[in-house]
């Protein structure tokens, strides 16, 4: 790896763990309020893959001499690099669904962009990660399509919560970055060619049941930080404070 | 058969964090054993997963034993990313594998590859689960 692929992929490294860690509070949300038990449990499920797979990819970090336990619990919410469709909570059922296939599915992408090359703990952890996946696709797809076939206000609003997401995942999904083009060319992510036809083909199919082309979808990248590799704005400060713990990792004493 | 009470004495730090099935390990080998690496695993067929009354072993969640001169090498898996019986397994193996006079330390690896399924699990596992009532 090069001195300056070392220098820089830690924050793609926590660019996807923070993006992990605020999913899995945004699908905890709705272990209450979903439409059944049955879902409630499947959103119960998969925010514990999240921050699970999360705890994996922070842990990566201390290959280049960092502590995870520091990115995970000391940064305030305007540092975290999440991606940005996860800022503020979901307002409905549909928007759960669509983020599970727009947001879940571009992770799902960018972690088997990671995994498949060189860098070797993505290699021996992101297999099994992508094995859990598959179930949380397997759900959103199928909710996806339930919703979208019914038509009616439930189809309306998985459109424009897909349509509100997508620009923005796409932006962070595909960064315009110094960072990607240097671990890009290191081997240790695909070339972006690869992932968007990657995410094409991942979702295409289910964005054009809502009459969503993902060709004439324009990546948003807004007021790009390169500290945080994404837009403007950051994760609820109330999502940060219960992704770290603060409240009650106080009652621990010692914060390690 | 060790009495729980004689392990509870011996290593009073780490009940509270402990799993099930203390009560089944059986007493210490005193002479060290030939074989190290199979010895350390054969222990750890008294160490069950919290959740399924199934040893770490036949669960196929141990993907390998190394043993030198005392040290036990340990390469752990899970069952899920976010198990969250991760650290009441630990501790369990390391308490298990600690009780041998003849092993002076224990060191655990935490390894993903291959990503576990069921298929790991052992004839003797799948027999024992389906005595539970439950397929696998």
């Amino acid at each position: 790896m090069s001195e300056d692929a070392v220098k820089r992929l830690p924050l793609h490294i926590v660019t996807l763990a923070d993006t992990k860690r605020i999913l899995g509070i945004r699908y905890s949300d709705w272990l209450l309020g979903s439409p059944s038990i049955e879902t409630g449990i499947a959103a119960s499920s998969m925010a514990q893959d999240e921050w699970g797979h999360a705890r994996l990819l922070y842990s990566m970090v201390k290959h280049f001499d960092l502590i995870a336990w520091e990115l995970e619990y000391t940064r305030l919410a305007d540092e975290w690099c999440s991606a940005p469709a996860l800022d503020e909570p979901f307002a409905d059922w549909a928007a759960f669904v669509a983020a599970v296939v727009v947001v879940d599915g571009a992770l799902a992408v960018a972690l088997e962009s990671f995994g498949d090359q060189s860098f070797n703990p993505a290699r021996s952890r992101i297999p099994k990660m992508l094995a859990e996946e598959e179930f949380h696709w397997q759900f959103g797809e199928a909710w996806f399509r339930r919703l979208a076939d019914a038509g009616g206000e439930g189809a309306a609003r998985l459109q424009a919560a897909a349509r509100a997401m997508l620009p923005s995942t796409l932006g962070w999904l595909l960064p315009q970055d110094h960072l990607y083009e240097v671990i890009a060319g290191d081997l240790l992510v695909w070339r972006q060619d690869r992932v968007r036809a990657r995410y094409e083909e991942r979702v295409g199919e289910l964005l054009g049941m809502v009459e969503i082309d993902l060709d004439h979808v324009i990546p948003m990248r807004g007021d790009w930080d390169p500290k945080r590799r994404r837009g403007s704005g950051a994760p609820g400060i109330e999502a940060v404070e219960r992704a770290r713990g603060d409240r009650n990792r106080s009652l621990m004493g010692k914060l390690e | 058969m060790v009495q729980l009470a004689t392990l509870r004495a011996r290593h009073p730090g780490a009940w509270p964090a402990a799993g099930g099935g203390r009560d089944q390990w059986s007493a210490p080998k005193e002479a060290p054993p030939e074989d190290g690496a199979a010895a350390v695993r054969a222990v750890l067929c008294e160490v069950l997963d919290p959740e399924l009354p199934i040893s770490l072993v036949d669960l196929g969640l141990v993907y390998g034993v190394a043993f030198d001169r005392g040290a036990a090498r340990i390469d752990l898996t899970f069952t899920a990313t976010a198990c969250p019986c991760m650290d009441f397994i630990k501790q369990d193996v390391r308490d298990r594998v600690s009780l041998e006079p003849w092993v002076r330390s224990v060191e655990i690896r935490e390894v993903w590859h291959p990503p576990w399924t069921t298929s790991m699990i052992t004839e003797r596992g799948r027999k024992q689960l389906r005595g539970f009532g439950v397929s696998a």
